[in-house]
């Protein structure tokens, strides 16, 4: 059985806002760009398939969240 | 054969735990694609994208016709396109909408595409979740 592990924290860390491509294996970050189209221009010699993110958000109202309590942990 | 993607933490939500089934998914619309990473939401009717994406994968969602959406928070208007997804060599068709004025990362698959296509199990207390495409002719 083939497993995956993506950990986005990880891989996003220290990267201003923009967009970043990632490895196909989600071990690392191959390129990073202000917009989309920089950060695929610059990918464009890579021959790897390349996922794209963003970088430098906060995805917090990417789930539906509810907090509780002063430390925020559900 | 299954895939076992453990859950992902998300940047700016490390202080509560939350944390997200994230699937590496490949758009085609025509010759134009685009590699992302989707959220897996039951939730979900149907599969999501910004313009932003759309943009990249060269879809004139300006040219379709707007329609009205309904989530938890508030109101949304959306543009269905029609394009192919790849996930792990498992192609199809979608169905999927493009959302105005949402963030540029969004990008969710839902019940009416990848829950359609594959088994999916979440196992909350291994933080990790299977899919299973089912084998079709």
């Amino acid at each position: 059985m083939k497993q995956i592990k993506i950990n986005l924290v990880k891989l996003l860390k220290g990267y201003k806002p923009g967009w970043v491509g990632i490895s196909p294996d989600f071990k690392k970050v191959l390129v990073w760009g202000k917009t989309l189209n920089e950060a695929t221009k610059k990918a464009k010699t890579n021959k790897e398939k390349i996922y794209y993110f963003p970088s430098g958000e906060s995805y917090s109202n990417f789930v539906g969240i509810i907090c509780y309590g002063n430390n925020n942990r559900l | 054969m299954g895939i076992i993607i453990d859950y992902s933490p998300l940047p700016g939500l490390e202080k509560t735990g939350v944390l997200a089934p994230m699937i590496p998914v490949t758009f085609k619309n025509g010759r134009h694609e685009f590699s992302t990473i989707a959220l897996v939401d039951s939730g979900a009717e149907a599969g999501i994208i910004s313009t932003v994406i759309a943009d990249k994968l060269n879809i004139k969602w300006r040219k379709i016709p707007a329609k009205t959406g309904f989530s938890v928070g508030s109101s949304f208007l959306f543009h269905p396109v029609n394009v192919t997804a790849s996930i792990y060599d498992h192609d199809f068709s979608l169905k999927v909408n493009v959302v105005e004025g949402i963030f540029a990362f969004k990008c969710i698959l839902g019940r009416k595409d990848v829950f359609k296509r594959a088994k999916i199990c979440f196992e909350g207390h291994k933080n990790q979740f299977e899919v299973i495409f089912r084998e079709l002719n």
